[in-house]
């Protein structure tokens, strides 16, 4: 179970702050005069030794030392304490800064006798989206074949957490086929492409009614190869004269036939001609003979066959000639000696002994999955693990299939296999190491790679760790800077980013259509966007993550720009803006959270605190007592008036009043944000009001203050965001026993001006990144 | 795995469009089996959950026996009253705290058919029980090409975060292969259809099909041998994980040589859905469509279906609620919110109600589908606005192997692991004890 949350709660002051209480006395000092005479007069009467109620004897522990010792036990009586659970309704209240003065004394004693221990991942499968990103890493292909995998559990806020992600048959049947999509579009065989015919008729032209003198038709040529062409024309009538028949393609006249004078019967003509792949504007038009027309000065392509039709019909006019000019059909046949395609960027990445259009060297098989497997289980596969995938080159074989088939094989073999689908890390050889030891330098590439990159290590990071370069500091900073400057760090904005801040949820939301018109997918999708940019933005320029909790820019488009009354943006393209005034600036103020913050019918100052707890502190409110109703009946209400005095009933009962005095606040800051994130500053004709004081006597007005207040506690966000940011590197909860890393990393974030870069170098230099304790150290169970 | 003669156009309805049944070599005539020897239909088994509880008053009849008068949830299944057996004063004892606090939610959900009281735990180590449809699976699954389908209609991809304290595994699924072994329910009524019936294999030449066995049978013994060197030498959370894995492959192993037996008859051209449908009802019909489909072909003979999850945001706009569902469900004695949630139960009841009809339209063996299927329909909670786990709301409904049509009560705390027990005996499965059961349930008619 999670304790970090509970154990930060109080520790720092101000916000996450119980009503205020002096600080702890230390030691057996403290234990005299502030635990004995609690435990004496509030638990004593169930909790002694005769009575033992739930199997817990408080009288038992008579010094510091003892509670010390029995950390698990006093967790659970200060999360009781805490919750309200403790001493139950039927008994005697203990006054609120009395429980304040207890509960710190056992937090910082539980605190003080922590130790550091880096943990241990359980093996981790990859998530949807790490095995999406790493095909396409591994193969070079354009495919998202998990988009169909069952969605993935999460834990701890996050779907990357090694216990949480289990394997079903389902999932492996999905692997399976994704193996075979996938090894069938990053080797391709080329088949030769058949030649087809094409037949462009006048009538379906639409030329010229009755009778057409030029015909133009787009076509797409498959291949780099030669066509035939062929242009059939009308019979013309006796004595008219002769005229020549040109073909052009994208406009510029390839050839000409001359087309004689007497031509009883129609004709056709053809060539055969070298056409560059794609889609090409093919053009067969009758040239007049004369000076005033020269087809190298034709207008440009689109407006070309009516020109010339003019200058065709004048020559006629000026001559008083009657013609018959019919232009039948064109036919397009081939392709013929067909280029072969370029090599797709996949085989780049397979055939490493070049070869890449097909002839492969049976030779290679061995070189091409050696390095195949290397970088798809982000270590050097053994030589007998590739002697166990060499034997399908011949499976293929025997099946009297091609080389690349075999390799086709191997390839699936290798990504069915678990060394692709986990991340396995391996205990030091027997003897070495002790109950803890540094993960090995390939293990950690593939932690670091798939933290900023949810997926494999590229090359230069998987040879720095063969050479066992990676911990050499200077290599290993200059590695984490390269692979944040790196596009792909973008997926740890996806990934973390849209995790962290609940985003996901917004796909779920649905704002009632009657109360909030405006809300449509697009400004959906928009909300998503802004929030995404901005967090990149903060992580590309290296900027403060105190920007997360108040910053003087945004990014917006039209849509968002209406909804936050930003004049002056136009069209569906994000642009960067500054922010004047108050309503706007950090998270707090994007319409994505005050979205998914509220209920579909209005908005909800206990779900907005509680996110603010929860999200930017990491301190989520522990949920109501049993027996205690979870929610207020807030929906009752429609105004807001009474909403607030509703909240207020939140003091009239202790149990309720420890959270609720910090959460219902935070919340009525937010106020004047609507349930779907746009300022107002009334609701009905009443004036909001979005004053707050908080249990540590803090009070504030409105956002701009609110966020101040926040700002000030900046240590207490900058170890929300670690605790947040540390789960999903490691992929399991954040323990008691990574408090002093975190600690740690905290300190390293206030002397480097809180960069976003000292955030990620303080997590992945931490102990419980760099290092894993040994089975033989106690298997997590 | 036996033939069953299925009609050559058996139609799926809910997408708006009718969709054709393929081809399968199910709808040829059974080998052997004439016109008076006809085959006797295997029982089916399906559970389909509702959650967040019920507005109990108007679940529970008043009165017992066969003469209740039917209570406003049920109304919509009034046509099938005969069909239904009502079963009160069961419960769900390892779905209370039990000293964990808070997350009835998740425990709701988890226990409701393993009978286990889930381990609470954020991510590290979870822990729930072996589920009741799970077991029969393990017995039964062989028989067909899929052991069990596991369906639901909520994204839990919209959600990130579940109940206090508890993993998003405990919500997103009720079926439990293994104690720490979720089976993750399908949403996408596509991917329902393309397991069911094969996605790209269709239109194959049988030597390319018999050439693709091969090399995924190939295939399948690398990765066995593989992983068994792997397995030595790790920790018990790593094993656990690979032993997931090994079973997984398996489990295909075992179907690929059941496959190769009865090679199918290649599915003609046919109409999939195409998606998940927007409308609630809409989604929710087809794959109940997709159930009695995959019951008829004998594709399956075990499904479990979640009409949502626990804790569930969902609002239901398509009949006027644009309020959440949980948050409603919280309404403590206010009467417009207890409405809603009346509202909400008694849509969830008609989408089942179509279900029945559906299994009454399809005829199999003697007489209708529904006639060899138990299905078993209920919620974790019973008052979701205060977290009950006793007096849950279930009924069964189906199979003739039990004397329907009437409202059974039992002595308040009976474990409603015990009606899992007879369903599964009535199933051919037969179970010492599930969970926190306490022998079999009474009164439930013939076997």
């Amino acid at each position: 179970m999670k304790t970090a949350g509970v154990l930060v709660t109080g520790v720092v002051g101000g916000l996450l702050a119980a009503p205020q209480a002096a600080p702890p006395a230390r030691g057996n000092v403290g234990f005299n005069r502030t635990i004995r005479p609690f435990v004496a007069n509030h638990c004593a009467s169930c909790h002694n030794p005769q009575l033992k109620t739930g199997g817990l004897n408080l009288l038992g522990f008579s010094n510091a030392a003892a509670v010390e010792q029995n950390r698990a036990v006093w967790q659970k009586v200060l999360h009781k304490l805490r919750s309200g659970e403790m001493p139950p309704p039927a008994m005697p209240r203990p006054a609120l800064d009395q429980v304040a003065r207890v509960t710190a004394w056992i937090e910082a004693r539980l605190k003080q006798s922590i130790k550091a221990e880096p943990g241990r991942v359980t093996a981790r499968r990859l998530n949807r989206a790490e095995y999406n990103y790493t095909v396409r890493d591994l193969l070079g292909v354009e495919a998202s074949p998990a988009d169909d995998f069952p969605i993935d559990d999460s834990g701890y806020g996050f779907d990357n957490i090694g216990d949480v992600l289990s394997l079903s048959p389902v999932l492996m049947e999905k692997y399976l086929a994704a193996a075979e999509k996938l090894a069938s579009l990053a080797i391709v065989t080329p088949a030769p492409i058949p030649a087809t015919l094409e037949r462009y008729q006048t009538e379906t032209l639409g030329g010229a009614a009755g009778s057409p003198i030029s015909l133009t038709r787009k076509h797409r040529f498959p291949a780099e190869a030669e066509y035939d062409f062929k242009v059939g024309v009308g019979r013309r009538p006796d004595r008219a004269p002769p005229i020549k028949l040109a073909l052009l393609l994208d406009g510029k006249q390839v050839t000409t036939f001359d087309v004689d004078a007497w031509a009883p019967k129609p004709r056709e003509f053809d060539v055969r001609i070298r056409v560059p792949a794609g889609e090409h504007l093919v053009a067969a038009a009758y040239l007049p003979e004369t000076a005033e027309y020269n087809p190298a000065s034709a207008p440009a392509r689109p407006a070309f066959p009516k020109p010339r039709e003019d200058a065709v019909e004048k020559y006629m006019r000026d001559r008083k000639i009657k013609d018959n000019l019919v232009m039948d059909y064109i036919e397009i046949r081939g392709p013929f000696n067909a280029a072969p395609p370029p090599p797709p960027e996949s085989h780049r990445r397979i055939f490493v002994c070049g070869h890449l259009r097909s002839n492969h060297d049976p030779g290679c098989a061995r070189t091409i999955v050696t390095s195949l497997a290397r970088r798809a289980w982000r270590r050097p596969a053994t030589a007998a693990e590739v002697d166990e995938l060499l034997p399908f080159t011949d499976i293929a074989r025997k099946q009297g299939e091609s080389f690349e088939q075999g390799i086709r094989l191997a390839l699936e073999a290798m990504l069915i296999s678990p060394h692709f689908l986990f991340r396995i890390e391996r205990d030091p050889p027997s003897g070495a190491g002790g109950p803890v030891h540094r993960v090995s330098d390939l293990e950690l590439a593939s932690r670091l790679s798939y933290f900023l990159w949810s997926s494999i290590p590229d090359e230069e990071l998987l040879a720095a760790a063969e050479r066992r370069q990676l911990r050499k500091p200077a290599a290993f900073m200059q590695q984490i800077r390269r692979m944040l400057a790196d596009l792909k760090s973008q997926r740890l904005v996806e990934n973390f980013g849209a995790q962290w801040l609940q985003l996901r949820n917004l796909r779920g939301v649905q704002p009632d259509p009657q109360r909030f018109p405006e809300f449509n997918e697009e400004l959906r999708d928009s909300m998503h966007r802004e929030t995404l940019l901005f967090f990149e933005a903060i992580l590309r320029e290296d900027r403060s993550i105190l920007d997360f909790l108040d910053a003087d820019f945004t990014f917006v488009n039209e849509r968002l720009a209406r909804l936050y009354g930003i004049p002056g943006v136009t069209g569906s393209e994000f642009r960067r803006v500054t922010l004047k005034g108050e309503q706007r600036g950090g998270v707090l103020t994007h319409a994505s959270v005050l979205t998914v913050s509220s209920h579909p019918t209005r908005t909800s100052p206990v779900l907005r605190g509680k996110w603010i707890l929860e999200t930017l502190l990491n301190a989520p409110p522990p949920p109501p007592p049993p027996g205690v109703q979870q929610t207020l009946n807030e929906a009752s209400s429609g105004k807001t008036g009474t909403l607030r005095q509703l909240l207020e009933k939140h003091r009239s009962s202790p149990s309720c009043y420890t959270c609720h005095a910090r959460m219902d606040p935070l919340g009525f800051g937010l106020e004047n944000y609507n349930a779907i994130g746009a300022w107002r500053t009334h609701e009905g004709e009443h004036l909001l009001d979005s004053t707050g004081t908080l249990p540590d006597g803090q009070s504030f007005r409105g956002p701009a203050q609110l966020k101040a207040i926040l700002k000030r506690d900046r240590d207490a966000f900058a170890r929300g965001l670690t605790e947040k940011l540390l789960t999903f590197a490691l992929g399991r909860g954040v323990e008691e026993y990574d408090q002093p890393a975190v600690d740690a990393i905290g300190r390293q974030l206030a002397a480097k001006q809180y960069r976003f870069s000292a955030l990620v170098e303080g997590i992945v230099n931490s102990m419980p990144f760099q290092m894993r304790r040994s089975a033989k150290g106690g298997d997590s169970q | 795995m036996r033939r069953q003669h299925l009609p050559r156009r058996t139609v799926l309805q809910g997408l708006g469009t009718a969709i054709a049944l393929p081809l399968l070599d199910a709808m040829t005539p059974a080998f052997g089996s004439s016109g008076k020897d006809k085959p006797r239909s295997p029982l089916r088994l399906a559970f389909v959950y509702a959650p967040n509880g019920m507005i109990m008053e108007h679940w529970t009849p008043a009165q017992e026996g066969r003469d209740y008068v039917l209570p406003r949830i049920l109304e919509p299944l009034a046509s099938h009253r005969d069909s239904l057996l009502i079963l009160s004063g069961l419960a769900q004892k390892n779905g209370l705290g039990l000293g964990d606090g808070p997350g009835d939610h998740a425990r709701a959900a988890a226990s409701y058919l393993t009978g286990v009281h889930p381990k609470k735990t954020g991510g590290a180590d979870i822990q729930c029980g072996v589920s009741v449809d799970q077991l029969a699976a393990q017995v039964l699954g062989k028989e067909t090409r899929l052991p069990s389908l596991e369906l639901s209609l909520e994204d839990a991809r919209q959600v990130v975060n579940c109940d206090v304290g508890y993993s998003c595994a405990y919500t997103n699924s009720i079926s439990w292969r293994g104690p720490s072994s979720p089976m993750p329910p399908e949403v996408n009524p596509r991917l329902v259809f393309e397991r069911l019936f094969g996605g790209a294999d269709s239109g194959e030449d049988p030597a390319t099909r018999a050439r693709r066995q091969l090399y995924r049978q190939s295939l399948l013994d690398y990765v066995h041998r593989d992983t068994n060197h792997l397995k030595a030498n790790l920790g018990a959370s790593d094993r656990r994980k690979i032993d997931e894995y090994l079973f997984a492959i398996r489990d295909i192993e075992k179907r690929i040589q059941s496959a190769e037996q009865h090679s199918r008859a290649t599915a003609p051209s046919l109409g999939k859905p195409s998606g998940i449908p927007v409308d609630y009802g809409e989604h929710a019909r087809l794959m109940f469509d997709l159930m009695a489909v995959a019951f008829q072909a004998d594709l399956t003979r075990i499904a479990t279906f979640m009409l949502g999850r626990e804790l569930s945001m969902r609002t239901y706009r398509e009949i006027g609620i644009t309020d959440a569902h949980h948050g409603l469900t919280h309404h403590q004695g206010n009467a417009q919110m207890i409405a809603k949630v009346l509202q909400i139960n008694c849509y969830h009841a008609g989408l089942f109600a179509h279900f029945i009809e559906k299994l009454k339209s399809i005829p199999d063996g003697d007489g209708a589908l529904l006639d060899h299927v138990m299905i078993l329909y209920g919620s974790g909670l019973s008052d979701g606005n205060q977290h009950l786990h006793h007096d849950l709301p279930v009924l069964v409904a189906g199979s003739r192997r039990f004397r329907l049509g009437r409202h059974l009560r039992y002595a308040a705390e009976t474990p409603l692991t015990n009606l899992f027990l007879t369903l599964l005996d009535r199933f051919g499965v037969n179970v010492e004890s599930l969970g926190d059961s306490a022998g079999r349930l009474q009164g439930l008619g013939d076997a």
